[in-house]
């Protein structure tokens, strides 16, 4: 009855996980459907181009779906923690890893390596897909060209960290309408809403929030009015660190 | 063995409302004890805290000596069957399994065996989402067995099964009893325990009720009544009469007597040539004991028999 080598790793929680993620429909029609919007977008801005956006970075250009593919990798991210409750797997997966933390970091890794390797390889596609079309234009670069993929992994890098954000929040409010409310509310409309206020200073705060920190990112040239790009990055890695720390306090303290 | 020592858990914040007060039982192996109550009486409270999915407000449980989340496999020590569903419905029965084994590093072939034991093979890769009561609950049951585990905690497995499914729970329970587990299933129906249990732990309103054998129970709550239909009721009242005995007639020629058996009343009857047109042991009373015991919990605040029995 007691065990034959079985007991309960970091690698093993990190592999059921991983299990978990890939054994749900939805994870594959939210991942599919992320990636072909920013492809398809991506070809669109290629083969309408007619030099009139000449002022647009290049990188920003073509990966004009990731604001679309934004949403699905937070709603997944959402899924992935919120969904469990929602299901009541919460009490399976605490049950089988009743010290519980374990379950928030291996979700939290497991998603992180799947957005950004997803993120990274679809947006290095359709910037090659793209270039097709934009050859001979003012557009035309190539992958090897000056600070290209360094905004394309910066772009999968917001995209990523955003979308942990949007995992953590799952976690901290365990209800999948309550976290993308929240991560609409908060992330995409307050920073919005504080600009209008006239207070000394606030711009400047407000380049430091989430999706104003991702949006420095994902650019070839520094975009006005945002954070340089290693600010941006740790600004959104503080951010999300803080969201999955309220989440992991949560999570210690309160029954399911 | 789970042993629980003044298990208490409170809810709400100015007027709080006390699910579980002041618990201590313990649940040894080798039986199946029934833990039984009325909805309401914080069975599933009390379970859950056992699995630490619920921290007690004070007092403290624990399971083959130590907390639940200090085993360092958990499914190996205990199996669990929640009430409310703790399935994603979108997985397979078989991947759900898969995903809870993986974190033990159990093999592939024991998700196969456990389905097989469950019946759930030819669904096992279905989505959970098309599954009956029924199959949600072998399902359940199948992830407890996982590990193999020395303890199983199973609450209401009865629930949705068919008479069939209810047979094999029986069956299943008993079976891992005598294999010298310790298996706590909780139920509010006493009749299903009287067949399934052999120790019972009765709760309401959070507090302990009694901590007994079902056969003491059974024996304690009286449920030796024999009714007798006979034209010469009067005459046979009077024969039987003794300090022990006590009989009541609701009907004309209908006698119900207790603190004697059919055997003595029949040869008393046979021995004085009084006919008898009915002569009927009364077993119906188990589940009326029940409720008599747990109707008014507030009253009996003192246990059939010692708490720590």
């Amino acid at each position: 009855m007691t065990g034959t080598g079985y007991r309960v790793t970091p690698a093993r929680v990190l592999r059921s996980e991983w299990h978990k993620l890939w054994t749900l429909r939805t994870t594959w029609i939210t991942l599919l459907t992320a990636c072909v919007l920013v492809l398809a977008v991506g070809i669109a801005m290629g083969t309408t181009y007619d030099g009139d956006d000449s002022d647009v970075d290049t990188v920003v250009f073509v990966l004009f779906g990731t604001q679309l593919s934004q949403i699905c990798f937070a709603v997944l991210g959402i899924l992935v923690t919120a969904g469990e409750y929602a299901t009541g797997m919460i009490r399976a997966s605490l049950t089988a890893v009743p010290r519980r933390l374990p379950v928030l970091w291996a979700k939290a890794a497991v998603f992180t390596t799947v957005a950004f390797t997803l993120c990274l390889v679809t947006n290095v596609i359709t910037f090659l897909v793209a270039q097709i079309w934009l050859s001979g234009s003012d557009k035309e670069l190539t992958l090897t060209d000056d600070g290209v993929l360094g905004a394309l992994a910066g772009s999968a890098a917001g995209i990523t960290l955003m979308s942990l954000i949007a995992l953590g929040l799952g976690a901290l409010l365990r209800s999948v309408p309550g976290a993308i409310g929240a991560f609409v509310g908060s992330i995409l409309i307050l920073p919005e809403v504080l600009t209008t206020l006239p207070l000394d200073g606030i711009d400047t705060v407000i380049r430091h929030f989430p999706a104003q920190a991702a949006s420095s990112l994902g650019s070839i040239e520094r975009v006005e009015d945002t954070v340089t790009p290693g600010t941006g990055l740790l600004a959104l890695a503080l951010w999300a660190a803080a969201v999955l720390a309220a989440a992991a306090l949560r999570l210690r303290r309160q029954d399911v | 063995m789970i042993r629980a020592h003044g298990l208490t858990k409170r809810y709400g914040g100015k007027r709080p409302k006390t699910a579980v007060d002041d618990l201590t039982f313990e649940v040894r192996p080798g039986t199946v004890t029934g833990f039984l109550g009325p909805n309401g009486a914080g069975k599933s409270t009390t379970m859950r805290m056992l699995l630490g999915l619920d921290a007690p407000t004070s007092g403290r449980c624990t399971i083959g000596g130590r907390a639940y989340d200090r085993h360092s496999a958990p499914l190996t020590e205990v199996g669990a069957l929640l009430e409310a569903r703790s399935i994603h419905p979108g997985r397979s029965a078989f991947h759900h399994l898969l995903a809870l084994a993986h974190t033990h590093g159990i093999p592939r072939t024991r998700v196969r065996q456990v389905l097989e034991t469950t019946g759930l093979t030819e669904v096992a890769g279905r989505r959970v989402k098309g599954f009956s009561l029924g199959m949600g609950q072998r399902l359940g049951i199948a992830a407890a067995l996982l590990g193999d585990p020395g303890t199983l905690i199973l609450d209401e497995p009865v629930n949705g099964l068919d008479p069939e499914g209810v047979l094999w729970i029986r069956n299943l329970l008993k079976a891992q009893a005598a294999e010298g587990r310790t298996v706590l299933v909780s139920s509010h129906l006493m009749s299903e325990m009287a067949l399934t249990a052999d120790h019972l732990i009765i709760v309401g309103r959070g507090r302990l009720l009694a901590d007994t054998t079902v056969e003491r129970f059974v024996r304690d709550s009286g449920t030796g009544s024999v009714k007798v239909v006979t034209p010469a009721a009067g005459r046979l009242a009077e024969l039987l009469a003794g300090p022990a005995v006590t009989i009541t007639s609701d009907t004309p020629g209908t006698l119900v007597v207790q603190g004697t058996d059919a055997e003595h009343i029949g040869r008393t009857a046979a021995a004085h040539a009084i006919p008898l047109f009915e002569l009927t042991p009364q077993a119906a009373s188990l589940e009326q004991a029940f409720m008599d015991l747990t109707h008014d919990s507030v009253e009996y605040v003192t246990p059939l028999e010692g708490a720590a029995a």
